[in-house]
């Protein structure tokens, strides 16, 4: 797999030393996007859930207080630029810590809620994303061991071999733990049931650009085709 | 592709490298099976480290200096991730509890010790650690300096240490902070001042590490200012 097979143009690479950045069409508008989101996230307010209550006629409100509401923006603002930097990084250890940033902001978000359920999911969910370091980092440091390198844009041009396919399932089974889809999704769609909206959404927009950009990396490593 | 080894590299240390692999893998492996057998949340929750030591063993095995470099973030992410989730622990426990207006002390500092050697001993040992930690730079020196300042701190606490001090220190540390970013920056930016570029590095993480103490000093100052009244 080449890499404007994937990312369409190649607009430029930017070296620095060893660790080669690499801007394609691709990158740049999931960089773009994600950059966008956190800005409107940055200038939103949270939402206020109100239920009213089965017979009588008042509302039942749960609000968010002041300082959670600050923590909580600073924690979707850190999530937006890491999600950023996860789409543009071209190295593969700053990725993976892109992505490990992204789980442990996450959990942030959350950690303040009142509810006990939510609370509880959040743990699960933290424990998952601790024991997807060692896949993760396992899989880069088989990629590193096997290739030399950690710059995509070198790895691109080394024929795969074994180890190489080898160490691009383990970091998969790192960024779907890491990120909370498909087999580790229960406890992450939990997280979700609390007030505070719109900063609640940068936790489900980052595992979906970490999971699209991370199949990109995974045929750049792997070259199946 | 096989990526030549240079020769230099001992053939016992290559053969070492699935060996290693292995024992991450298995290592992650007997971790998942006490924390499937493990029903309380405390200890699901250290029983987690098990597994990213496997991680840590897996990025040694590579044996380079890259790893080396690697093995510090690795390490750096568990420990924040573990700090995350307690934090979390906490708070859930405090939920149930129904204890949201009490607070917890993060470090019980006031402890009331009046011992003699806690007068005249500190500023000795801390001038000595200091010292020591200047020579030796980076990241061990910030260490050592910091262990020497925190020494001084923890045994002045009985006196009281003046509040300005700790929060001037905490400024220092983030503007030292920079010097640091601006030295690993000349690396890649200026390769040629490389030496310009190591120094700033290591005197500016020197005294960075060093100040973190000051961080603590702060976190403690209200605990002993109320002990005082």
């Amino acid at each position: 797999m080449d890499i404007t097979t994937l990312g369409g143009q190649l607009l430029g690479i930017i070296p620095l030393g060893d660790i080669v950045l690499y801007v394609t069409t691709f990158n740049l508008f999931m960089f773009a996007a994600a950059l966008v989101f956190t800005v409107l996230i940055a200038m939103s307010k949270t939402e206020k859930q109100v239920e009213a209550e089965f017979g009588t006629l008042n509302d039942r409100e749960k609000k968010v207080g002041k300082d959670e509401f600050k923590v909580r923006r600073f924690l979707s603002i850190i999530c937006g630029l890491a999600t950023a930097g996860a789409m543009i990084t071209g190295d593969l250890f700053n990725f993976t810590l892109f992505v490990t940033l992204i789980g442990i902001v996450n959990i942030g978000i959350v950690s303040a809620v009142k509810e006990v359920d939510v609370l509880d999911s959040a743990f699960q969910y933290g424990i998952i994303a601790m024991l997807a370091t060692l896949p993760l980092f396992g899989g880069a440091a088989l990629i590193l061991a096997a290739t030399g390198t950690l710059s995509m844009f070198e790895i691109v041009n080394i024929p795969s071999t074994a180890m190489m396919i080898f160490g691009s399932i383990l970091l998969f089974i790192g960024v779907a733990g890491e990120s909370g889809v498909a087999p580790f999704f229960a406890t992450k769609a939990e997280m979700f049931r609390t007030a505070g909206s719109p900063f609640l959404v940068i936790i489900h927009l980052s595992s979906l650009l970490v999971i699209v950009r991370a199949i990109e990396v995974i045929l750049l490593i792997s070259k199946p085709f | 592709m096989v990526v030549p080894v240079p020769d230099v590299v001992s053939p016992v240390v290559v053969s070492l490298y699935i060996p290693a692999i292995f024992t991450g893998l298995l290592v992650g492996l007997i971790g998942l099976m006490a924390i499937a057998y493990q029903k309380r949340d405390i200890h699901i929750l250290i029983l987690t480290d098990i597994v990213g030591y496997g991680m840590l063993v897996m990025v040694a095995a590579v044996g380079t200096d890259l790893a080396e470099a690697l093995i510090l973030p690795g390490l750096v992410v568990e420990l924040a991730e573990i700090l995350a989730i307690s934090e979390l622990l906490m708070s859930r426990e405090m939920r149930k509890l129904d204890k949201t207006t009490e607070t917890v002390e993060l470090i019980p500092v006031p402890i009331n010790l009046n011992m003699e050697i806690l007068e005249t001993a500190p500023v000795f040992f801390a001038i000595i650690l200091v010292i020591y930690g200047a020579f030796l730079s980076g990241f061990t020196g910030g260490a050592v300096a910091g262990a020497g300042i925190l020494f001084y701190v923890l045994s002045k606490v009985t006196r009281g240490v003046p509040q300005n001090i700790w929060e001037g220190l905490s400024a220092t540390a983030g503007v030292i902070w920079c010097l640091w970013l601006i030295g690993f920056l000349i690396f890649f930016v200026a390769p040629d001042y490389w030496m310009l570029g190591l120094f700033l590095a290591a005197f500016g993480l020197f005294i960075e590490v060093a100040y973190k103490a000051g961080l603590i000093g702060v976190i403690g100052r209200e605990e002993f200012k109320r002990e005082k009244e």
